[in-house]
């Protein structure tokens, strides 16, 4: 549940999580942004794993999570909501936009793809220097059938981004689609 | 990693009646603010009534656990467990009184377009019990921590300044006061009448209203 977007928060970032038991509601990962987290579990129970140590976490906990270490829950009770809430220490907080992103490619994946396009517009137009609106842009026109406009938004990350978009690309199934293309080679190689 | 269950947090009793159970002071979060709120009975203050005009936060509300009946700006929500209130706009007045036992508020603020910083008045909130047991020297350090980072703050300064006053210390608490003063004239006619004042009142250097 994208809390950010849907209310426009502009101090902070936070989102909620949901899942069934044995299913992730916090994705295993760590803040390389300099973030700091707290996670708070408003219904059920989740088991979280921060740098390797278990911690059962019933409805009720808060859990604080430093950048940099690696994280993440599973739900071990039906219907379980965690609370994310991140920001980085010393920074003005700025969305970095990839919310906007899950929430475009789960409208296509829900069929409105217009609507996908439409949330990836909005983030490309608020951020037009940011390679990785080009890349998540690149991934959902090669998903959605605009090879087209995949190949050139591809290109454009490529050139605006680090010297590994490329290593990135090859292993990202999101762009399976391009393979086949003799464009795919000469881009990405 | 840090974690702890809201029924384990600090409990503070607030003269106001609400509960302040502190989450980001325990944690030492410095990117946003963040607090859980009880109520001392059902129909008491959960969220003290105000608005953030002065720090300018967006503030973020979520029911933790019982009902709570919020106001802003006039407009009644009754909330749930797992509702959330977000009140964008700073100057809007906002409250919540608890409709059940057990009920927890966690708050959630910051200036958009500002790195966050650590608001003055959770020292004041923070030194509460030490002041109620008058152990005074306790709620001093508090105060005296919370000005390393803000050592101008006039509120601050004007808080403690009344522990020092009501702890034997009134050469300090004349140096705090006459600083709080001269950072913002208003806290003058406040220590004209503050009975924290009594025992430095008659000093010659006490600020005139």
């Amino acid at each position: 549940m994208p809390l950010r977007q849907e209310l426009g928060l502009r101090a902070f970032g936070a989102n909620c999580w949901t899942g069934e038991p044995g299913r992730h509601v916090v994705p295993q990962h760590s803040e390389t942004s300099g973030d700091e987290e707290l996670y708070v579990v408003v219904r059920g129970r989740a088991r979280f794993t921060v740098d390797g140590q278990d911690v059962d976490a019933p409805a009720g906990t808060l859990i604080h999570v430093p950048a940099g270490e690696t994280r993440e829950a599973i739900a071990e009770e039906p219907g379980t909501i965690v609370l994310a809430v991140g920001a980085t220490p010393g920074e003005s907080f700025a969305a970095r936009g990839w919310d906007e992103v899950v929430v475009a490619f789960a409208k296509a994946r829900a069929g409105d793809v217009a609507g996908g396009r439409a949330v990836l517009a909005a983030l490309l137009a608020r951020e037009p220097e940011s390679w990785e609106g080009d890349y998540n842009l690149a991934c959902f026109a090669a998903r959605y059938g605009e090879r087209d406009e995949a190949f050139a938004a591809l290109g454009r990350a490529l050139a605006g981004g680090p010297a590994d978009v490329a290593d990135l690309a090859r292993g990202d199934d999101d762009l399976a689609a391009l393979h086949a293309d003799p464009r795919w080679a000469e881009l990405v190689g | 990693m840090n974690i702890a269950h809201v029924d384990e947090l600090d409990r503070i009793e607030m003269p106001e009646g609400f509960v302040w159970r502190p989450v980001r002071r325990r944690f030492g979060i410095r990117a946003f603010g963040v607090n859980a709120y009880s109520a001392s009975a059902p129909g008491s203050q959960i969220v003290e009534e105000r608005s953030e005009s002065d720090l300018e936060h967006e503030e973020l509300y979520l029911v933790l656990r019982g009902r709570a009946r919020f106001t802003v700006e006039g407009d009644e929500h009754e909330l749930g467990p797992g509702e959330l209130v977000f009140v964008r706009d700073p100057v809007l007045r906002r409250g919540a009184v608890a409709l059940d036992p057990d009920t927890i508020v966690l708050a959630v603020g910051g200036k958009p377009g500002e790195p966050y910083a650590v608001s003055a008045w959770e020292a004041m909130f923070a030194a509460v019990p030490a002041m109620r047991e008058e152990r005074w020297d306790d709620a001093i350090r508090i105060h005296e921590e919370a000005l390393v980072e803000k050592p101008d703050h006039p509120a601050l300064l004007y808080n403690l300044a009344c522990m020092e006053a009501r702890g034997g210390r009134g050469e300090e608490a004349l140096a705090h006061l006459r600083r709080a003063v001269e950072l913002e004239g208003k806290w003058a006619a406040h220590a004209a009448s503050d009975d924290d004042f009594a025992a430095i009142r008659d000093d010659p250097r006490f600020p005139a209203s």
